[in-house]
């Protein structure tokens, strides 16, 4: 399968990369380890609902590393010789986005691990909230893709790292939206990542659905899906142009 | 027989013309060299001709099937060795060729591996990653990539461009012995290594293709020494 044997090259490739490990899996492990330790009061810093915020904090970078990978694909003539291959360009799609399942599950579970070990109550909760949170890494993993597919490899690490703080100041995995005004709250609302927290906490902790973060979420997956896969494969061609 | 077979092959972009009209037949087995300055559309053929980009009007016909409906297929009997060094850099060369057996789903992988292993004698640096090579080790590994699936025709865009003397005269021994088994395309700026390697050269200038012939034959048209003051001559028209 060529999208298996792509998926293992770009595996190889950001496994290779210690900045890459160091930011997506040591940073929020170490993150998760201090604050439990500083014992901040405020309910988003108990472990319920922090190892949430961390596991979508370590999503960010997923979206930062993956966009650089591409871009750096794109800058060197590694996907003009793919693109004169017989690879098509779901092969392509799908190769990067499985390339990043093995990581996002190590982080996962090396996020878990920690959690219980600092204090979390073991539950069957765990495991739905790694298989939930798989799901919501392919929408990180595509947002890679498409930062990847339109800017520089210089870029790419800009635009990354605007996700990360965005990912930190919209999500609600540090503060509440209501502590910053009513503004700034209807921002977090609009930007998909306090909905993809609300999730994840949700399915940990056991309680009730709010649909409409689902509904948020959907709708962002779904545009992020499509043009991802739009733009990755018009600037395949674009590029060699 | 007729490798490839191009009729009023162009492509025009918003209103530059990259290729105009381009009209060309190769034999199996031959090497051809495109030359011509830069921005010539030497590469933009390439790209055509090896399925990277469309042409605006105009058919190429590789191994008696065209490109536009059988473009898969086409892929498959063929291979690029891009301009730029195209491999995976975080891979060791081990790893590069093992992939890229993998993307053309060669069956018998370890011996083919071997084989170009061999060839390039790369094994001194088999088991480096690609970032780690110099520029002239990086070079040849992306050429004994594009040799990976036994391609029928292989596209070999500046191969030598930034090599070393003895780094190039040791990479036109391996085209050398390419020569024959396998329909080469070869795009150049030494004009030494079209006239030492190519069977036919092709001469472009904005676009079109603007004389064709064997080395010896363009030497003679144009009462020249060498390839080089031939294609000056060509190019300019005299005037050099």
């Amino acid at each position: 399968m060529r999208m298996l044997n792509f998926a293992k090259r770009n595996f190889k490739e950001l496994v290779r990369d210690p900045l890459s490990l160091a930011f997506e899996i040591i940073l929020p492990l170490f993150l998760l380890f201090i604050f439990k330790q500083i014992d901040i009061p405020g309910d988003v810093y108990k472990l319920e609902n922090f190892t949430p915020g961390i596991i979508i904090f370590g999503f960010s970078f997923i979206t930062l590393f993956t966009s650089s990978l591409i871009a750096k694909d794109r800058s060197t003539s590694f996907l003009i010789r793919l693109g004169t291959s017989p690879m098509k360009s779901s092969d392509y799609i799908l190769g990067y986005i499985l390339s990043l399942i093995p990581i996002v599950l190590i982080q996962e579970v090396l996020f878990f691990i920690l959690a219980c070990i600092l204090g979390l109550s073991i539950s069957i909760n765990i495991v739905y909230t790694i298989l939930i949170s798989v799901f919501v890494s392919v929408f990180f993993i595509n947002m890679g893709i498409l930062i990847g597919s339109v800017v520089s490899e210089k870029a790419s690490g800009g635009i990354g790292s605007i996700i990360v703080q965005l990912v930190c100041f919209t999500s609600g995995m540090y503060f509440s939206k209501d502590l910053v005004g009513a503004f700034f709250a209807k921002i977090c609302e609009i930007l998909p990542f306090e909905s993809i927290l609300n999730i994840i906490r949700v399915v940990l902790n056991n309680n009730t659905i709010d649909f409409r973060n689902i509904i948020v979420f959907l709708i962002y997956f779904t545009i992020i899906l499509v043009t991802s896969i739009i733009v990755f494969k018009k600037k395949m061609v674009s590029d060699n142009k | 027989m007729n490798s490839i077979e191009i009729k009023n092959l162009t492509k025009k972009y918003k209103d530059k013309i990259a290729v105009n009209n381009m009209n060309l037949n190769i034999k199996e087995g031959e090497l051809f060299a495109l030359l011509g300055v830069n921005g010539a559309g030497k590469t933009t053929t390439i790209k055509m001709l090896s399925g990277l980009i469309l042409p605006t009007s105009g058919s190429i016909t590789i191994s008696n099937m065209d490109m536009k409906k059988d473009t898969t297929k086409i892929k498959e009997i063929l291979n690029v060795s891009p301009q730029e060094t195209a491999i995976a850099l975080n891979l060791t060369v081990k790893e590069n060729l093992e992939f890229m057996a993998g993307v053309y789903q060669i069956n018998d992988r370890e011996k083919k591996i071997n084989e170009l292993i061999n060839l390039f004698k790369l094994d001194e640096v088999l088991n480096k990653k690609a970032k780690t090579l110099s520029g002239g080790w990086q070079r040849k590994v992306s050429i004994a990539i594009s040799l990976i699936n036994s391609p029928k025709i292989l596209f070999l865009d500046e191969p030598t461009l930034g090599l070393d003397v003895l780094a190039r005269k040791e990479l036109w021994k391996v085209i050398n012995e390419l020569k024959g088994n396998i329909t080469i395309i070869l795009t150049t700026h030494y004009m030494e290594e079209a006239e030492s390697l190519s069977d036919r050269i092709g001469i472009m200038s904005n676009g079109s293709l603007i004389d064709i012939g064997t080395p010896k034959e363009l030497m003679k048209k144009t009462k020249s020494k060498n390839i080089e003051d031939a294609f000056v001559k060509i190019v300019t028209g005299g005037e050099l």
